[in-house]
């Protein structure tokens, strides 16, 4: 145990840990202004908000001897002995110097600014720079810079933190960004014909803690303390990454990741933050529908209302296991459903018939793994459950039959009917491939957007969005993670696991927390899982995980008391095994 | 003449007059409100405000109709009907002048219905009819408020109801008879109005006129501040319009019982002495006279609406039955003495002794009675 | 507090004579009261303006908090930034801004939609305070009405032209043009 001292507070930290002073201050409740030091990115101390007074308390005698310098923070190692302070007037002159310095030549257009609200200069100005601005700089438009597809700059807002630049050189590799100029005039640039556009371009407008990076989706449309954030799981590749929904009237504004070390550290690809249309996109399926047997056409679908509307397709299931066997039935199970709506699903397929053929969904796969510097991954398989329904699958019938071997049954003519969930956020089916389907005499499509295979459907049934519901994904790691709901379902449209429900018979609304309750009970695979996900999930394969801590400032305190681009406790992270005293699962 | 037509005309004239008349009222009481706070009051539909009440009328007309959803149909719509019912019936035996003469038959008495022995009995029966009308209201609307606003005003009704026949007895002594034209011409023939002989039952009466009529300071039954509307909350359009006619109608009669009773009717000294035949002169004469008296009663409860509060319920109930119940003994008392034991014609000892019973009544509540020991003091203070 | 504090003064009930015991005075004091009013206003001394024809007259029209209106900067174009704040500041929700980005060189940012429901409104002239570019303003138009419920949810060419109605009246409350120094204004590349 290394014993540090911080404003007079002795903590303990362990030998093992590395802990720089801004993190043991932080485990003391002492918070210490910075901006270029990252935890995820190498240290260059270069914006000197950080400084500190330090020494060292000499074992034996008890005397301290202290540095005649300031120091930073960010590059110091708390080590056994070391003595912080970082309320004296030194300490304070110097933040109040470094304030006064970046805004010398800083705009002052909070107003317009998108970052206002979550950005680092205006709160440390507040609580550590001077009462007025002596400089004589009237407000000023900012020039504008396109640094790439996603990312605007907005040059004289800079606070040369280095962030980005590292981020591009360390973490996404591709060294996209620089300094250009020196002293005053230096500027973040790309060089001429090689913008900032590979997948991960999107993290540095989260990292920048200033507002010179702009998100350009997210760029004039909302200010930040307008809306609410959800935790939820980004559903666009099995990585799963951690991510927050940020969402105001209904309305998804941005995505943003969470810091989760078991999934995606305190990144996400721009797939994720930006392809989202399909939550709100208009062509969005939103009622029952159904097509009479005699027109082929397409033409001849008729709306269906909800309960009516389900009781049919019930009906209609029920029926063809009757008629010609329940083996003729197929229920198919989507790779974006949630671990608790698969098992609903599932179960409902067996109450109709034990001999009902439950298939897996088709799995997108696009190209290969792609992996970055640091060992971010975006990975092929395009969804983000294959593996929990794979193992319901085996829980319900032993073997998994995917999507080609149900196309063979498909077309081998060994089927009567089929249910087949979806929940594509992308076109995922060509006409080719649909036309299997046109020799069932029952098929039930449950999806979100329309496809070739919803119109050969007899029944349509609308399915919700990942930002619309509530569960649990188990990534390619076996992680599972809980999403929460961030948006209420499109009009007309039900949450999946309130449809399987009720088509179940269960009386009352659906609760995914309690049915994941139910199917830890009943699956083993998930059986860690019976009290609940915490939020940086719980590997199912291996069993161990990492779980962040939460600080003695924990959120309250923290220089950025709105939004964080990076999830909650970000400062640190440590293994805490899942029955020890975990102060985020509890 | 026919022995229909003359009551028909008789009750048609009286009828219209008065829907005219309540119509009008409206109009003046708003008008008397605005002076008093310094305002104009209505002014925009004709000359003065004039075809205020015309617009008011239409209103009610075109108004939506509602009946709550919980409401009892049935009562629900009877309630204004039997309380217009029962204030319009009222006018049936109040006298609005003396006689007319009638070439070739005997002079045409200007009542709806003459020489009812019990006309003063019949008019405070059907005027409490209308209590039946303000409790149906309240019941029928399903409201909490209106239930509440029905059940003080039956409390309220019943309790006043009380007083106000005490106070009569005496009238009725000095008069030998409950027949309201008899009244009238015994005041005229000994050139006594009642209320000059017997000050504390007009006080009684006063009061408890006011009260039946529900006209402030004892319109508890449907004080806004606690009540919303009372019994008429949930009420709309014309049936809340006949409410209110029959609020006014309730006026015009305690004013027209008011003048009949101790004012005087159509006497007035010089201008409209006692006479056993008239002209047509002398009864145009009379019909102005007791009307205007009678206007000037309505005027003067305008007066008092809007210059006082409104009493609280208990203290309405205390002026009842420990006030106004005792006076009316009293005067009671003291008129059935005069009448045992003085000379029938002597009215100025009747009046002395009607003053002095006054002054006893002050002089006990200036020795014995304390208002306001009751006084609520915060918790914990002594 | 409570109710034996030092600080309550407790008054006692005035002392009521006979006559007021009797309520008689208090009453007649009430009845002279009404007709000392009743005569004056008769006499035609009554406080009533005849409005429409009769205009109020405002003490100070520029803090009178009446209709909103959208103020010009010197080249005729929206001073609005669409910066939010208004929104934020307002207690009732009824500021609702879509922003984008400007046409204009020296501007970044204007409001594409600037809609305020008038209904919603509660005139506490907070967006007023809020605004840090003075662009919003509550007019002394008092006498606002519409026919439905759409008329009184006010756009932004509405709330140019309330400004355009009242400029001459009531001169902008401005600190001054928001003025540029420090780099000069434009986009870079
Ligand atoms: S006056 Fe008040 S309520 Fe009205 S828009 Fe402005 S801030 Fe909102
Ligand atoms: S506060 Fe002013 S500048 Fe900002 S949006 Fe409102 S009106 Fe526009
Ligand atoms: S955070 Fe330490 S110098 Fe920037």
């Amino acid at each position: 145990m290394a014993t540090i001292t911080v404003d007079g507070n002795d903590i303990q930290v362990g030998d093992d840990e590395r802990l720089n002073v801004i993190q043991a201050a932080d485990r003391a409740g002492v918070a210490i202004p910075f901006y270029c030091w990252h935890p995820g990115l190498s240290v260059v101390a270069s914006c000197r908000m950080c400084l500190v007074e330090t020494g060292m308390k000499n074992k034996d005698t008890g005397e301290i001897s202290m540095m005649p310098k300031l120091v930073p923070a960010c590059q110091t190692p708390a080590k056994d002995g070391t003595v912080v302070v970082t309320n004296s007037p030194k300490v304070r002159a110097n933040q109040n110097f470094v304030q006064e310095g970046l805004l010398l030549d800083h705009p002052v257009d909070c107003p317009i600014c998108d970052k206002a609200g979550e950005c680092w200069l205006q709160d440390y100005y507040f609580s550590y720079g001077h009462q007025e601005r002596r400089a004589d700089v009237r407000p000023f438009t900012s020039r504008k810079r396109d640094l790439g597809e996603h990312v605007t700059l907005f040059v004289d807002r800079c606070v040369m933190c280095s962030r980005c630049v590292r981020f591009t050189q360390e973490v996404s590799g591709g060294s996209e960004l620089l300094v250009i100029d020196r002293g005053s005039h230096a500027e973040i640039d790309v060089f001429p014909g090689f913008p900032l556009d590979d997948q991960m371009s999107g993290n540095v407008n989260d990292l920048c803690p200033v507002g010179a990076l702009c998100s350009k989706d997210f760029l004039y449309q909302q200010r930040v303390w307008f809306m609410e954030p959800h935790d939820s799981v980004c559903t666009r590749c099995s990585t799963g990454c951690s991510i927050q929904l940020h969402v105001s009237q209904n309305q998804l504004y941005r995505i943003q990741p969470r810091y989760n070390p078991n999934a995606n550290d305190w990144w996400m690809c721009d797939i994720g933050r930006f392809e989202n249309e399909s939550v709100r996109a208009p062509e969005r399926l939103s009622s029952i529908e159904h097509r009479s047997a005699d027109s082929k056409t397409g033409a001849g679908f008729s709306n269906r209302l909800w309960p009516e509307g389900l009781k049919a397709v019930h009906g209609a299931l029920s029926e063809i296991a009757a008629r010609t066997g329940g083996s003729t039935l197929a229920v198919v199970l989507s790779p974006f459903l949630t671990c608790e709506e698969a098992y609903l699903l599932a179960t409902y397929a067996k109450t109709i018939s034990a001999d009902v053929v439950l298939a897996l969904g088709k799995v997108p796969v696009e190209g290969a793994d792609k992996t970055f510097k640091s060992g971010f991954t975006i990975r092929a398989e395009r969804c983000p459950n294959r593996l929990g329904v794979e193992q319901i699958l085996r829980h319900f019938q032993k073997s998994v039959i995917d999507w080609p071997a149900l196309l063979k049954k498909v077309e081998a003519g060994e089927l009567q009917g089929a249910y087949v969930s979806a929940g594509y956020p992308v076109a995922w089916i060509d006409e080719a491939e649909a036309a299997a389907f046109e020799r069932l005499s029952l098929l039930v499509v449950h999806d979100i957007l329309p496809s070739p295979l919803a119109r050969k459907a007899h029944y349509v049934v609308p399915g919700v969005s990942f930002a619309e519901k509530d569960g649990s994904y188990v990534n390619h790691s076996g992680l599972i993670q809980w999403g929460e709901w961030g948006l209420t379902p499109v009009e007309g449209a039900h949450v999946d696991g309130q449809t399987f429900s009720d088509l179940l018979g269960r009386k009352g609304l659906y609760q995914a927390a309690s049915v994941l309750k139910e199917l830890a009970g009943i699956v083993p695979f998930f059986a860690r899982a019976a009290d609940g996900v915490p939020q940086a999930g719980l590997n199912l394969v291996t069993g161990t995980e990492k779980h962040p801590r939460t600080t003695a400032l924990g959120t309250v305190t923290h220089p950025l008391p709105t939004f964080r681009s990076v999830g909650t406790a970000f400062l640190e992270t440590e293994a805490v095994s899942r029955n020890g005293s975990n102060p985020i699962s509890g | 003449m026919q022995v229909w037509l003359e009551p028909l005309i008789k009750i048609v004239l009286v009828v219209l007059a008065t829907q005219a008349a309540v119509a009008y009222l409206v109009l003046v009481e708003r008008k008397v409100a605005a002076y008093m706070q310094d305002r104009l009051g209505p002014n925009r539909v004709g000359p003065w405000g004039l075809f205020q009440p015309i617009a008011d009328g239409a209103k009610f007309i075109l108004k939506e109709e509602l009946i709550p959803a919980g409401a009892d149909r049935a009562l629900f719509l009877i309630a204004p009907v039997s309380i217009l019912a029962a204030a319009t019936l009222a006018f049936a035996t109040i006298p609005f002048g003396y006689l007319v003469p009638w070439p070739g038959a005997d002079p045409i008495e200007l009542t709806i219905a003459p020489k009812v022995d019990i006309g003063l009995l019949f008019v405070f029966a059907i005027g409490s009819l209308g209590v039946y009308g303000v409790i149906l209201g309240g019941w029928a609307s399903n409201n909490k408020y209106s239930l509440l606003g029905g059940l003080r005003s039956s409390a309220q009704l019943v309790s006043y109801e009380i007083p106000l026949g005490l106070s009569v007895i005496g009238v009725l002594l000095f008069s030998g008879s409950l027949r309201l034209e008899t009244i009238i011409t015994a005041q005229a023939q000994s050139g006594w109005w009642w209320f000059a002989v017997q000050p504390l039952g007009f006080l009684v009466f006063m009061v408890s006129g006011c009260a039946e009529a529900s006209r402030l300071p004892f319109d508890l039954p449907e004080c806004e501040q606690e009540l919303v509307g009372g019994y008429h909350t949930e009420y709309t359009a014309m049936k809340f319009g006949m409410f209110a006619f029959a609020e006014y109608l309730h006026l015009i009669t305690v004013a027209f019982l008011t003048v009949n009773l101790y004012l005087g009717g159509w006497h007035l000294w010089g201008l409209a002495p006692y006479a056993d035949e008239v002209g047509w002169f002398g009864a145009i004469v009379r019909v102005l006279v007791l009307n205007i008296k009678m206007l000037l009663v309505i005027l003067f409860f305008m007066w008092i609406r809007w210059s006082w509060p409104r009493f609280r319920y208990d203290q309405l109930m205390n002026i009842a039955w420990k006030v106004m119940i005792p006076l009316g003994v009293i005067n009671l008392l003291v008129c059935a003495v005069c009448q045992e034991f003085l000379d029938p014609k002597n009215y100025l000892t009747r009046a002395v002794l009607g003053w002095l019973a006054v002054g006893g009544c002050v002089l006990y509540a200036a020795l014995f009675a304390h208002p306001g020991k009751t006084r609520l003091k915060a918790p914990g203070i002594t | 507090m409570q109710p034996d504090s030092k600080q309550i003064k407790w008054v006692d009930e005035p002392k009521l004579g006979l006559a007021g015991r009797l309520y008689l005075t208090p009453l007649i004091d009430g009845l002279s009261l009404t007709a000392r009013h009743f005569f004056r206003t008769a006499r035609g001394e009554g406080f009533t303006r005849q409005f429409p024809e009769e205009r109020p007259l405002f003490g100070n029209p520029l803090i009178y908090r009446g209709v909103h209106r959208l103020n010009k900067d010197e080249q005729g174009r929206v001073k609005c930034v669409a910066c939010f704040l208004c929104a934020t500041a307002c207690p009732a929700h009824c500021i609702d801004i879509i922003g984008t980005e400007s046409p204009w060189a020296d501007r970044e940012k204007y409001p594409q939609s600037f809609v305020i429901d008038e209904l919603r409104c509660i005139f506490c002239g907070m967006c007023e305070e809020a605004c840090p570019v003075d662009a919003i303003e509550l007019t002394s138009l008092f006498d606002l009405t519409g026919a439905s419920r759409e008329e009184m949810v006010f756009d932004k060419e509405k709330l140019l032209s309330v400004y355009d109605q009242t400029c001459d009246l009531e001169p902008m409350r401005s600190r001054g043009p928001a003025a540029h120094s420090g780099p000069p204004p434009g986009k870079d590349h």
